[in-house]
């Protein structure tokens, strides 16, 4: 090759290069449905952080459609069973934005849709690491630390310990402390503050000049020097009028400040009221207050349900950014690192997803059977965008063994001063699971009921609420059919077993930080009046033995904070007015000895300063 | 095997005669662009037509491809970092956007920090080493090419059939 001058283009490379090209579409034709649908299974399960599973994509790129069979999104909650499955689902694509990588559905139809489906396998649960399997942790320890139900600690009632508690434990103690340390600074502040202000040399001294002027004879001091006097006489005032200012100030600060303690006492009151339901909580004593009862009988089912909520609508909120800033999302699943994606949406551009029109149609059987339809607009990956919220809304009757009504609407706005996502959904006939109680041996069977449930995530804000109406609930004992044993849960018992009507109602309030749920049924009234019959009298010996322990330790404390206070609030009351009344009583003496020399009386005209 | 065997095959020939060390290492770089990336994404199409079209030596490519896919694999987390900066940098945003809204350019997957930052150190590796490459093959064939090719691993190699297939690449 020396010598010659050497090719850039390897022309004799083309004929397998264009073989290689071949392949690749040959290969395309036969594994772009499997590879779409592997691509799709992974980065779904990714996203909802439960097992998806996808029995067949194809793509039609004619027609720029895919039509997606058997797909099933196991429950991330409960692994035996199928959250959502769907036949069929078409997905007509508009085919311009996908020259940009983004998919835009102008119309997607769903059939063959079922949910609560129980599972040939149980569901393979999401990988440790990933950023959903993560929120579905999240969000279950936010249920366990946010929510706190009273539980129906039966076995206690008769056997209250005696209760040893240490300082350390009371917020009461704590609040003392704090509030001593604050007192104790005011006072001496306030000490160093009216030091500063030199009182007593200046009223030493303007006395004692008052003393000499008045006198003092105008007509033997002359012109000029009754002109001196009064200058002395004026400074004086002028340095009285300063400090009684300052002192004022003072009064006005130092008087707030004493306020705020004594409102800080009314927090120790309610610091108190905190450590006696801590200590009561030491005794594990059951609370037999009926809205106790709702929230002990029913609170964590309800909060079952706010839970899952919870979770999908921060799962939207991940997914779904309000803005258009750059939004990261996790990088495709590959045998490289999958790092991370950055989408960059652009005014009046397409979004990265948009399903402008999507149609559930699950009529089936015969004639006036299974007559559901929904119909969900405007999911996107950029609702900024788009402009428009996405809405879900569905209704129509399900006929099984029994007729169940339907009527859902969904509404997510991801755009504007914050993001709301909420659903309001009324399900009329549906027969509910059964219902088990955590200290109690006995399960609930609501049967058909009509369930109402409604839930806001607004920013930071919850608010939601969950109801259950049936009319023939029952009540079956555990273990067999084994009765209650312990005296109490007989009680209980008695007072439930017979009910057939339930009414339960279930509400979230608050923010995600500090979320509020109250919960309160029929049966809460029945129960409550039965244990506290039963049980009152023990009870309220308990609940003094806290109230003894708490005050104890904190009885002392609180005397001493509050003469500490109360000496600091008269010091200042005492302290500064005599201050202010000797002020005063030096200025009046300076203006009379001005008032003398430059009087009539003094018989000598002076010019006016 | 056969794709290791076909693999050792180009690289033993590429080393000892076929094409010039420029040739050599200029394959060597196109196969580490491919190496240094993640393999599925569009700009390697066009790295491999080039390393097949070009008269470059593709067994350069296929040593370039061997020797820093390994290294690709293990400098993920940098390139993802280097990836990020760029991507959130607040001068390139402009630029980013505008790539993700033209068609057909998201394809390469630029927005992917793996795939950018990947592409990007390759791109500043690239001049370094192509000319560490061409000293790098020139010393080879000085000093250890003709000990290499009486041993009997480069004997066994040299008498495979699929050296044949490797021909209708080699460098003219």
């Amino acid at each position: 090759m020396t010598g010659t001058r050497l090719r850039l283009v390897r022309w004799r490379a083309t004929a397998p290069l264009l073989l290689f090209v071949v392949a690749l579409v040959v290969l395309w034709v036969l594994f772009a449905d499997a590879l779409a649908r592997r691509a799709a299974v992974a980065t779904l399960s990714d996203a909802l952080g439960t097992e998806v599973d996808i029995g067949s994509v194809r793509i039609h790129l004619a027609q720029a459609r895919v039509e997606v069979g058997a797909l099933a999104i196991a429950d991330p909650r409960d692994s035996t069973r199928d959250a959502f499955e769907a036949g069929t689902m078409v997905f007509d694509l508009d085919p311009v934005p996908l020259l940009e990588k983004k998919f835009v559905v102008d119309e997607l139809r769903l059939s063959g849709l079922r949910f609560g489906v129980v599972r040939q396998k149980p569901a393979r649960a999401a990988k440790p690491g990933s950023s959903s399997a993560q929120l579905l942790h999240e969000t279950e320890q936010w249920a366990t630390d946010k929510f706190h139900y009273p539980t129906l600690a039966l076995g206690r009632v008769d056997s209250v310990k005696a209760l040893v508690l240490h300082p350390d434990q009371l917020g009461t103690i704590k609040a003392v402390r704090a509030l001593a340390a604050r007192s104790d600074s005011l006072k001496s502040g306030f000490e160093q503050s009216l030091a500063r202000l030199n009182l007593a040399p200046l009223i030493d001294s303007s006395n004692a000049l008052a003393a000499r002027l008045s006198k003092a004879d105008p007509r033997q001091l002359g012109l000029a020097g009754v002109k001196d006097a009064v200058t002395s006489a004026q400074q004086g005032i002028a340095r009285i009028k300063q400090a009684q200012q300052d002192l004022a100030t003072l009064d006005r600060t130092t008087r707030a400040s004493v306020l705020a303690l004594q409102q800080g006492l009314a927090d120790i009151d309610a610091a108190r009221q905190r450590d006696y339901a801590m200590a009561r909580g030491l005794l594990d004593l059951p609370s037999f207050d009926a809205p106790d009862i709702g929230a002990a009988l029913f609170g964590r089912k309800s909060i079952d349900y706010f839970q899952h909520a919870v979770y999908a609508a921060r799962l939207i909120q991940r997914y779904v950014p309000p803005g258009l800033q750059p939004w990261n999302r996790p990088g495709p699943t590959r045998t490289r690192m999958a790092g991370t994606t950055v989408e960059f949406p652009k005014v009046a551009q397409y979004p990265g997803f948009l399903l402008r029109k999507g149609e559930v149609d699950l009529t089936a059987g015969n004639a006036g059977q299974n007559q559901l339809r929904a119909d969900l607009s405007g999911v996107t990956s950029a609702p900024a965008l788009y402009g428009h919220p996405a809405t879900l809304v569905a209704s129509g009757r399900l006929i099984g063994t029994d007729t169940i009504t339907v009527d859902l609407h969904g509404l997510s706005r991801h755009f504007g001063s914050a993001p709301k996502d909420s659903v309001v959904a009324q399900v009329n006939g549906v027969t509910l699971a059964p219902i088990s109680f955590a200290s109690l041996p006995f399960t609930l069977h609501p049967g058909r009921s009509s369930v109402g449930f409604r839930f806001a995530l607004a920013g930071d804000s919850l608010a939601g609420a969950w109801d259950v109406t049936a009319d023939r609930a029952s009540w079956s004992a555990d273990s067999g059919g084994a009765q209650p044993q312990s005296v109490v849960q007989q009680a209980v018992w008695q007072a439930v077993s017979g009910l057939s009507d339930l009414r339960i109602h279930a509400q979230l309030g608050g923010t995600v930080d500090a979320p509020t749920l109250a919960v309160s049924s029929n049966l809460d009234d029945a129960v409550a009046a039965r244990l506290k019959a039963l049980a009152g009298q023990a009870i309220a010996a308990g609940e003094q033995r806290a109230r003894s322990a708490v005050d104890s330790l904190v009885d002392a404390p609180v005397q001493q904070l509050k003469g500490s206070v109360g000496g600091v609030a008269s010091e200042v009351s005492s302290r500064l007015p005599g201050a202010q009344g000797q002020l005063q009583s030096a200025q009046r003496q300076l203006e009379a000895a001005i008032q003398r020399l430059a009087g009539p009386a003094g018989g000598i005209k002076l010019p006016k300063f | 095997m056969l794709a290791l065997l076909k693999l050792l095959q180009s690289i033993f020939k590429t080393l000892h005669s076929e094409g010039t060390p420029g040739q050599v290492a200029a394959g060597l770089v196109l196969g580490a662009g491919i190496g240094l990336t993640p393999l599925l994404s569009a700009h390697n199409l066009v790295l491999f037509a080039a390393l097949a079209l070009l008269n470059v030596s593709f067994g350069g490519g296929l040593l370039g491809i061997a020797l820093f896919t390994p290294l690709g694999f293990s400098l993920d987390p940098l390139f993802d970092r280097i990836g990020l900066d760029l991507l959130h940098a607040p001068g390139l945003v402009g630029l980013w956007t505008s790539w993700y809204n033209t068609p057909l350019v998201p394809y390469t997957g630029f927005n992917n920090s793996v795939t950018l930052g990947s592409f990007v150190t390759w791109v500043v590796l690239a001049v370094p080493l192509y000319f560490l490459g061409r000293r790098g093959v020139t010393w080879y064939r000085a000093n250890l090419a003709e000990r290499v090719i009486n041993s009997g691993l480069g004997k066994a190699v040299r008498a495979s059939v699929l050296f044949n297939i490797y021909r209708w690449f080699r460098p003219e």
